[in-house]
C-alpha cells in the first residue's frame, strides 16, 4: 500500500512544470557557476605556485641568517573544496612572514597577488549558495500544496476512505518529494564532478569525495528541512494560495532577510574596545626588553648603545656597511615590532676582534626576543580572539538560528573553509615557527658570524626544516560538520511529529 | 477603472501578503536607519581626522619648496557618503585612499620625486565574518521589494481566472485596458503604502537624530532614489502581469516569476559579471609589481650609464631632468595598471545591464555617492588635485627669481618658505550632473525594460482567451 502511495505521488511530481523547471534551474546555476568558480581556483594556484617558487628563490639570494626577515614566506594553498563552499578561504590572507619576532596569525597574513578590487563587488556564487536559494524554494514549491490542495480538490478524503493510516499518507508524500528533489540535487553535483575531473589542475583525492559526500548529506537535510517546513504550513492552512504566500514569506525571511539583518545587527551591538590597551601593555613588555637590551650594552664596553629609531646602529665596527629595514608597527593585529632586519657587508680586519662579542650580543639579543614575545603573546592571544574572532562567531552563532546558516556552517566545516579549517592552516605555520627556532637554537644561528656577516661562510638555506601542510582528516572535518547536521536533523525530526500531530488531528 | 483599482486595493489591503511585507519592509528599513545612524558618525570623524592630519603633515612640510616637490601631498582621502544607507556600494572592498608620495627610497642619492600611487588594500582582509549582504535601500529594493511585487502580482490574473471573477468583470462594458491599467494600479498602491511608510519611518529617524545632518542636495538625490524605486516596482508589477496572464494557472506562474527572479537576482549580477570579467584581464599584481622593478632598474642603469663612472657630479638640470622623468614614468605605470583594473570592473558591470536588479543597483550606487562610480570620479578628483599640486609647486618656483627653476633638486628650486594656506588642499567632491550622466544610460535601460514588459503584459491580456 506504502508503495502505491509513493508510487502515485512521485508520476505527480515527476510530470509537472515545476519539476521541469527546478530541474533546469539548478543545473544551470550550478553548471555555470561551477564552470567560474572553477577558473578561479586555477587562477589561485597559479598565483600559489609563482608565489611559493618566487619566495623560495627570495630565501636563497639572502646571505647572512638574519636577512631571513621578510623573506621567510610561507603561502597558503587554495583549498579544491572551495568550489562547493568558498567559506574563508579567498577572504583571508595567504602570504605569512614566518619571523622569529612575532607570532604569526591570520591577521598578519597578507594577500599575494592582490585581487582586482573592482571585482570584488560581485559576490562569488559558490554552488552550496545556489543550492542554500534554489532548492530551497524548490521544496516549498513541492510541499505548499501537498496537504492544502488535496484537501481543496477532495481528494485528501477519497485516499482516507481507504484503510490506511495516516502517518503512511505523510510519509509517502514526504519520501517521494525527497526523491524528487534530490534529482536536480545529484545531477547538477555530478556535472559539476565532471568538470572537476576534466580539469587538469584540479586535483580531488579520495577522502575529498568523501567530504564531498558529507555535503550531499547535509544538502539533504536541508533541503528535507524545507520540505517539511513547506509541509507544515500546508498542514496549518485550508487553502493552498494562503499556504503558498505563507510559504513565500518564510522563504524570503529565512533565506533572504535574516542571514543578512542578524549580521547587519550584530554590528549594532557594542565591541569592547580592548585594542589600545592591550597594545599599550604590549608596548611596555617591548620597552622593558629595550632597557634590559641596554643594560647589556652599558656593561660592555665595546659595542655601543643601540636605540630603536637605528641611530646607535653600527657597534663602533669598522668598514661595515649596514643595510637597515624598519618594520612597521600595527596597532590593528596589536603587533609591536622591536626587530628590525639589517645586513652587514665585509668585515674589516680591524673589527674582527669585536665580532665575538657582536656574536655575544647578538645571542642575547635573539634569545631575549624570542622570551618578549612569547611573552606578548600570553596578551595578544586572548585579545585578538576578543577582537577578531568573537564578533565573528557571534554572528555565526546567530545565524544558526536559520536553516540557511546551519547549512552553510556544515559543508564549510566539511569542506574545510570554515574558521577551523583556516586556524589549521595558520596554527601548522606557528609551529613551524617553533621549528625554525629551535633549528636555529641547535645549530646556534642566532650566535653565529653568518647572522650578520656573509664574508666567512653564508647561510645554508637548504638545511632549514622545511613547511608543509595538510588539510586536516576527513574525520576532524566530520567531527566539526557533525553538530550543525545534529541539529537540521533534530529540526527534521521536530518538524515531522508537528506535522503528524496536525494532520492527524485534523478534520478533511 | 478606479472601481477596479479600488476593489484590487481593498482585497490586497485585507490580505495577508500586505501585513507580512509590512511588517518585513518596516523591521528592515528601521534596521537599516539604526545601523547607519551608528556607524556613520564614527565614518565621517575617521574621515575628518586622517584629513585633518593630511593637512597638518602637509604644513610641516611647507618649510620649503624642496620637500614638497619631493614628499608631495601625501594621503588623499575618499570622503565618506552621507547617502551610504541607500546604497554600500560594497565600500569595505574599495580602497579608501590614493597617495601622493616618494616611499623614501633614494635614487642617484637623493629623495625621489612624489608620485601618485593607488593603495589595493582594502579595509576587509582581516574581516572573519560569514559573507553577507549589508541592509542598505538598495538591498531592500532590488531583492525584498521586488520579491513583494511579485507575490502581489502572480495571482492577479490567473487567480481570477481560477476562480471565474474575471469573466464576471469582463462581462460588464469595460475595456481590457482598462482592467490592466486597473490591477496595475491597484497593486502598485498596495504595494507603496508599506514601503512609503517604511521609508517614512526611516527617514525620519534619520532626520531627526542630531548626529547625522542631510543637506538639500541629499534630499534632493533621495527623492530621485524614490523616483527610481517607482520605476523599478513599476517594472516588477508588469512583468507579474505578463507571466500571470501568459501560464493562466496561479502555481506555474508564481515558479515561473521565481525563476526569473532568481535569475534576475543572483545569477546574472554575479554569475555573468565574473564571466564577463574574463573577457579583460589586467596582468597579476605581482607582475605589475616586477614590472615596475624592472622599469625602475632600468632608469637608473640608463643613469649610471651616462654619468655614473664620470667623476664629478652631473649637473643640476641632468639631475632634474633624471629625478623628474623617473617620477613620471612610475606614475604613468602606475595609471596604466589602474586603468586596466577599471576597465575590468566596467566590463563586468557592464554584462549585467541585461538585469534590472543590477541596473537598480548601479542606480542606487550613483546616486548615493557610493561604490565603484563614485570610486572612479575620487580618482579623477585625485589626479585633478595631483595636477593643480604640480602647477603650484612650479608656479611658486617661477616666482622667485634667484631659483634654477630645476624642480627635484635641492640647490635647483627656491629656498624661500612657502606660505602654508596657499597650498592647494585635496577636497573630495561629488558632482550630481556628473552623477547623472553616468546614471543616464541605466535610467533609459530601466525605462526600456519597463516598457517592453508593460506591452508585454498588454498584450498578454488582450489575447487572452477566458
Amino acid at each position: 500500500m506504502l508503495m502505491t502511495l509513493i508510487r502515485r505521488e512521485l508520476l505527480d511530481n515527476l510530470m509537472t512544470f515545476r519539476f521541469a523547471a527546478a530541474v533546469f534551474i539548478t543545473l544551470l546555476l550550478v553548471v555555470a557557476n561551477t564552470i567560474v568558480l572553477l577558473k578561479d581556483y586555477e587562477q589561485r594556484l597559479t598565483a600559489y605556485n609563482k608565489a611559493v617558487n618566487e619566495s623560495h628563490q627570495e630565501l636563497r639570494e639572502e646571505k647572512t641568517y638574519s636577512g631571513y626577515a621578510g623573506a621567510l614566506i610561507i603561502h597558503r594553498p587554495p583549498n579544491p573544496l572551495s568550489i562547493f563552499n568558498l567559506g574563508l578561504d579567498k577572504q583571508v590572507g595567504n602570504k605569512i612572514e614566518v619571523y622569529h619576532a612575532f607570532i604569526p596569525t591570520m591577521w598578519d597574513a597578507e594577500k599575494h597577488g592582490a585581487d582586482n578590487p573592482f571585482l570584488n563587488l560581485f559576490t562569488s556564487i559558490d554552488i552550496v549558495l545556489v543550492f542554500q536559494g534554489v532548492l530551497s524554494l524548490l521544496a516549498l514549491i513541492f510541499a505548499y500544496d501537498a496537504l492544502a490542495g488535496e484537501r481543496e480538490r477532495g481528494t485528501l478524503r477519497l485516499v482516507l476512505t481507504h484503510p490506511i493510516q495516516r502517518g503512511y499518507i505523510l510519509f509517502a508524500k514526504y519520501i517521494s518529494a525527497m526523491l524528487c528533489l534530490l534529482v536536480p540535487l545529484l545531477i547538477s553535483l555530478l556535472l559539476s564532478i565532471i568538470l572537476l575531473t576534466t580539469s587538469t589542475t584540479m586535483s580531488l583525492r579520495a577522502d575529498d569525495f568523501l567530504r564531498i559526500g558529507g555535503i550531499v548529506l547535509t544538502s539533504l537535510l536541508y533541503v528535507s528541512l524545507f520540505y517539511l517546513i513547506g509541509l507544515c504550513i500546508s498542514a496549518m492552512t485550508r487553502r493552498t494560495s494562503t499556504a503558498l504566500m505563507l510559504c513565500m514569506f518564510v522563504w524570503g525571511v529565512l533565506v533572504l532577510v535574516y542571514p543578512n539583518l542578524i549580521l547587519t545587527a550584530v554590528d549594532i551591538v557594542p565591541q569592547p574596545n580592548t585594542q589600545i590597551s592591550v597594545y599599550n601593555q604590549i608596548k611596555q613588555m617591548w620597552e622593558e626588553w629595550d632597557r634590559e637590551n641596554k643594560r647589556f650594552l652599558r656593561n660592555d664596553a665595546v659595542l655601543g648603545p643601540l636605540s630603536r629609531n637605528g641611530e646607535g646602529w653600527g657597534f663602533r665596527l669598522k668598514g661595515v656597511e649596514y643595510s637597515f629595514a624598519p618594520s612597521e608597527d600595527k596597532p590593528s593585529t596589536l603587533l609591536y615590532f622591536y626587530q628590525t632586519s639589517f645586513y652587514a657587508g665585509k668585515i674589516g680586519a680591524e673589527s674582527e676582534p669585536q665580532v665575538p662579542l657582536v656574536q655575544d650580543y647578538y645571542g642575547f639579543y635573539n634569545r631575549e626576543t624570542i622570551n618578549t614575545v612569547q611573552r606578548t603573546w600570553l596578551v595578544r592571544k586572548p585579545a585578538l580572539e576578543a577582537i577578531y574572532i568573537q564578533p565573528a562567531n557571534l554572528g555565526r552563532m546567530l545565524l544558526r538560528f536559520s536553516p540557511g546558516g546551519l547549512y552553510d556552517a556544515a559543508t564549510e566545516a566539511w569542506a574545510g573553509t570554515d574558521l577551523d579549517g583556516i586556524q589549521d592552516f595558520f596554527s601548522t605555520v606557528q609551529r613551524y615557527r617553533r621549528a625554525v627556532v629551535d633549528y636555529f637554537y641547535d645549530k646556534k644561528i642566532f650566535e653565529s658570524r653568518q647572522w650578520f656577516a656573509a664574508d666567512k661562510g653564508t647561510a645554508d638555506w637548504d638545511a632549514l626544516p622545511q613547511f608543509s601542510f595538510h588539510r586536516s582528516d576527513t574525520g576532524i572535518n566530520a567531527k566539526r560538520a557533525l553538530p550543525d547536521m545534529l541539529l537540521l536533523l533534530t529540526m527534521n525530526v521536530i518538524l515531522f511529529t508537528v506535522i503528524m500531530l496536525i494532520f492527524i488531528k485534523s478534520e478533511v | 477603472m478606479w472601481h477596479i483599482a479600488k476593489r484590487e486595493l481593498y482585497d490586497n489591503l485585507n490580505s495577508l501578503r500586505f501585513a507580512l511585507a509590512t511588517v518585513l519592509l518596516l523591521a528592515l528599513m528601521l534596521t537599516n536607519a539604526v545601523l547607519y545612524l551608528r556607524e556613520h558618525p564614527a565614518r565621517a570623524q575617521a574621515y575628518h581626522n586622517a584629513a585633518a592630519d593630511a593637512v597638518k603633515t602637509l604644513k610641516s612640510r611647507s618649510t620649503n619648496l624642496y620637500s614638497l616637490a619631493t614628499g608631495g601631498p601625501g594621503d588623499l582621502h575618499k570622503s565618506p557618503s552621507p547617502l551610504r544607507f541607500c546604497a554600500e556600494g560594497d565600500e569595505a572592498f574599495l580602497p579608501t585612499r590614493a597617495s601622493g608620495a616618494n616611499y623614501g627610497q633614494r635614487i642617484a642619492n637623493m629623495p625621489p620625486v612624489w608620485r601618485l600611487f593607488y593603495p589595493q588594500e582594502t579595509p576587509n582582509l582581516r574581516n572573519i565574518r560569514p559573507d553577507f549582504t549589508t541592509l542598505d535601500w538598495a538591498f531592500i529594493v532590488g531583492y525584498v521589494l521586488s520579491f513583494v511585487a511579485l507575490l502581489f502580482t502572480f495571482d492577479s490574473i490567473s487567480g481570477e481566472l481560477e476562480r471565474g471573477t474575471l469573466r464576471l468583470t469582463l462581462a460588464n462594458p469595460i475595456p481590457r485596458h482598462v482592467v490592466l491599467v486597473g490591477k496595475f494600479l491597484g497593486a502598485f498602491i498596495s504595494i507603496n503604502i508599506p514601503f512609503a511608510v517604511a521609508v517614512l519611518m526611516n527617514l525620519l529617524l534619520i532626520s531627526t537624530a542630531d548626529t547625522v545632518q542631510l543637506n538639500a542636495e541629499a534630499w534632493g538625490r533621495l527623492g530621485i532614489l524614490y523616483g527610481i524605486i517607482i520605476l523599478y516596482t513599476c517594472l516588477f508589477i508588469a512583468l507579474g502581469l505578463l507571466i500571470s496572464a501568459a501560464v493562466r494557472e496561479s502555481g506555474v506562474s508564481l515558479v515561473v516569476l521565481l525563476l526569473i527572479w532568481v535569475s534576475f537576482v543572483i545569477f546574472i549580477p554575479n554569475t555573468l559579471a565574473s564571466i564577463g570579467s574574463r573577457t579583460a584581464v589586467p596582468i597579476a599584481y605581482m607582475e605589475f609589481w616586477t614590472q615596475r622593478m624592472q622599469l625602475a632598474d632600468e632608469a637608473r642603469a640608463a643613469y649610471r650609464n651616462k654619468y655614473g663612472d664620470s667623476q664629478t657630479t652631473p649637473s643640476v638640470h641632468v639631475l632634474g631632468e633624471y629625478v623628474t622623468t623617473e617620477a613620471e614614468e612610475y606614475e604613468r605605470f602606475n595609471e596604466a595598471y589602474l586603468k586596466q583594473q577599471i576597465a575590468q570592473g566596467k566590463r563586468a558591470r557592464a554584462i549585467t545591464r541585461i538585469s534590472p536588479t543590477a541596473i537598480i543597483q548601479r542606480l542606487f550606487e550613483s546616486f548615493a555617492g557610493t561604490g565603484f562610480e563614485r570610486h572612479l570620479q575620487f580618482i579623477e578628483n585625485v589626479q585633478r588635485y595631483a595636477r593643480e599640486y604640480r602647477e603650484f609647486v612650479v608656479d611658486t618656483d617661477r616666482a622667485d627669481p634667484e631659483s634654477l627653476h630645476v624642480v627635484g633638486i635641492q640647490e635647483g628650486m627656491s629656498q624661500k618658505p612657502v606660505n602654508p594656506d596657499a597650498i592647494p588642499k585635496f577636497k573630495d567632491t561629488l558632482s550630481l550632473n556628473r552623477d547623472f550622466n553616468t546614471a543616464a544610460m541605466d535610467l533609459l535601460l530601466l525605462v526600456l525594460f519597463l516598457g517592453v514588459l508593460a506591452s508585454g503584459a498588454y498584450l498578454a491580456f488582450v489575447r487572452l482567451e477566458i
